[in-house]
């Protein structure tokens, strides 16, 4: 009895803890992403949510949120110099520089463009950062992200975590004014 | 007691049902008006409308105007003069006799629906008053789409012939055409810049032969910039060679930039687009908060305020009326709305007063559509210029402004058309699929040198022509009619 009270007791503190975090896959060195508050001040748009990640891609971050009413209609994210525009890499950093062309990207069945970026920060520092744009008919979903590893690892991580059904039902809500 | 209570409570539940019911457009119903009466109107051939210019031309007076592409239930709505399918264009009206307009000619546009075809803007010169044009042509400067600005001789305007076409772009917006000097600041989008829209300046003294001063926009949006792009722009408005100054507007309805520029240092300053040359020519840029968006910079320079009439300085204001644009449908962002700027210190531009229509004097977030400003009257003819404005304001139809007095706006008067069943829907996005509603959506307002009012539709239902009456046209020094 008194171990049944133990093992309840464990699984209770663990799902707790777990409030907040999503695991994205039971492997050996899986993300794990804590929510954060938004760091940004406000602007024009509502905030959106940010996360720190723990694990396999520690120490990077990412800011989500939606832009509702931004996009071209019919076009959707027609170019690089759009995501430049759109993908609040800017609020990490006015001074960026992309370090590549960009790329098509999907969040389930929305399309846009994903561009890796060189982020110089007010302390010297300089990151590797990704901007995402995806949009859904006049509205975009954008997400940055920036990190210490390298951009591809910090892309691949984003883009499986925005693919995560938490986020995706978020991203939808979110798009629909809610 | 109980029964008193819950009595009161039905009735109370009642009447705010039918409050809001009333609000409700419903076609057969009349139109909602104060101070302002319908003269005429014209379908338009349900085609959604921008930009309407009105010219006088010979004895006649021509309306032209623009379209937005077509809907995903009709990209290309029939015109009935042709029996052909044709992509939304330009329309040229005839409104010599407003209360009877004449359409002539429906000019297409590019493919592509809502704001992806059509042909939204038009401006009109006179060849005359062109430095080189021909004095018997009348030219008519239109956006094509996304990807051309067009010149066409309107001397004949049911015969519209093309004269020349500057291509190969990714988007176009409001220009602006110096009648007498030519010069044409046309919103662009060069494909190498990294903003959707900025400004190519082009010497269209000879509509024929167009000739190209240079590039224009904010560091930061020039080719080969990186960093944070700005705001991109919407529209510019220059005072000519007199008044030396264009006033830019940036945004749409978020992070809008008032930015005042030395024309003649535009004009003949560095042209190559480095971020140096493109601030030599500013005198101020005036941020707005991130809420709104710069549709509309309409400058109204020298001003006598009357309050201010005894005071030993500042007599006369420089005003630059700002109009921002609302974009999503029942009131889905902040509030979009009319903002007055004082310039008279051009280094330190002040907004000094604001306008709305109160929501609740019609409910207008639950109407349906958009609800908000999007642009003014730009006719700078002497009958309204100084002392009212006009501005759209989607699902509330058009506002009536006496100005006199810039830094105490006051609205005497507005005129809300009824819809019609060519009034198309306007849809929110709702858990597993969208919700719709109809209702006017007032898009853009001009005025004509006679004091005639022209509105036109976003959503299909047409040209409405106004007058004012009572109070409004006596604040604006008409004769009574």
């Amino acid at each position: 009895m008194r171990c049944g009270a133990a093992i309840v007791a464990v699984v209770i503190a663990l799902g707790v803890s777990g409030v907040g975090t999503y695991r994205l896959a039971p492997a050996a060195e899986s993300a794990r992403w804590r929510e954060i508050a938004w760091p940004f001040p406000r602007d024009g748009w509502p905030s959106g949510r940010a996360f720190r990640c723990d694990g396999a891609c520690a120490g990077t971050e990412l800011y989500v949120r939606a832009k509702r009413g931004f996009c071209n209609c019919d076009r959707g994210v027609a170019d690089d110099d759009e995501v430049d525009r759109v993908a609040d890499i800017d609020l990490i950093s006015p001074r960026f520089a992309a370090v590549a062309p960009g790329e098509e990207v999907g969040l389930g069945e929305m399309r846009g463009r994903a561009r890796r970026y060189d982020l110089d920060l007010s302390d010297g520092a300089r990151h590797a950062a990704i901007g995402i744009a995806v949009s859904r008919r006049c509205d975009l979903f954008v997400a940055a992200a920036q990190g210490r590893g390298e951009a591809s690892a910090v892309q691949r991580a984003a883009l499986a975590f925005l693919e995560t059904p938490e986020m995706k039902v978020w991203a939808t809500a979110a798009l629909d004014g809610e | 007691m109980f029964r008193c209570v819950l009595t009161a409570a039905g009735l109370v539940l009642f009447a705010c049902s039918t409050a809001a019911h009333a609000q409700k457009q419903t076609i057969g119903a009349p139109p909602e008006a104060s101070n302002m009466k319908l003269v005429g109107t014209n379908d338009l051939q349900a085609r959604s409308a921008y930009q309407p210019t009105i010219h006088h031309q010979g004895d006649r007076w021509i309306a032209y105007i623009g379209h937005h592409g077509g809907t995903d239930d009709v990209p290309a709505p029939v015109n009935p003069m042709t029996g052909q399918a044709e992509p939304n264009g330009t329309s040229i009206v005839d409104v010599t006799d407003p209360a009877r307009p004449k359409y002539l000619r429906h000019l297409p546009g590019q493919e592509g629906k809502y704001e992806s075809g059509g042909a939204q803007m038009v401006r009109v010169c006179d060849g005359k008053s062109l430095p080189k044009g021909d004095p018997n042509a009348v030219y008519m400067l239109r956006t094509f789409g996304s990807e051309a600005h067009e010149i066409w001789n309107v001397a004949d305007p049911a015969n519209p012939v093309l004269i020349t076409r500057i291509g190969g772009l990714k988007d176009t917006h409001k220009s602006w055409w110096e009648c007498d000097t030519g010069v044409a600041f046309l919103v662009s989008g060069a494909p190498d810049w990294r903003t959707r829209r900025m400004t190519q300046i082009y010497d269209l003294s000879d509509p024929a032969h167009p000739q190209k001063i240079r590039d224009f926009g904010l560091p930061g949006q020039e080719p080969g910039s990186t960093g944070a792009v700005p705001t991109e722009l919407h529209g510019p408005i220059s005072t000519g060679p007199n008044g030396n100054r264009v006033f830019f507007g940036y945004g749409t309805n978020k992070g809008g930039i008032l930015q005042i520029v030395d024309r003649e240092k535009l004009l003949s300053g560095p042209k190559e687009p480095t971020p140096d040359n493109l601030r030599f020519p500013e005198i101020s840029r005036m941020p707005m908060s991130a809420f709104n968006g710069a549709h509309t910079t309409f400058p109204m320079l020298d001003m006598p305020v009357a309050e201010f009439a005894e005071d030993k300085d500042g007599k006369t204001r420089d005003i630059v009326m700002i109009v921002d644009e609302a974009i999503l449908n029942e009131c889905g962002e902040a509030r979009q709305m009319v903002w007055f700027a004082d310039v008279t210190t051009e280094t330190r531009p002040m907004m000094i007063s604001s306008y709305t229509v109160p929501e609740a004097s019609g409910q207008f977030c639950q109407r349906g559509g958009r609800f908000g400003s999007h642009s003014s009257n730009e006719s700078m003819a002497p009958v309204y210029y100084k002392k009212m404005a006009f501005i759209a304001f989607f699902n509330a139809g058009v506002r009536a402004l006496d100005i006199r007095d810039p830094y105490h706006p006051k609205e005497v008067g507005y005129f809300i058309p009824a819809i019609t069943k060519a009034t198309d829907k306007r849809c929110i996005p709702i858990e597993g699929g969208e919700r719709c509603k109809v209702a006017i959506q007032t898009n853009n307002v001009e005025t004509d040198d006679r004091g005639y009012i022209y509105i036109v539709d976003r959503a299909n239902t047409g040209l409405h022509i106004l007058e004012l009456t009572g109070p409004a046209r006596a604040a604006a020094g008409l004769p009574r009619t």
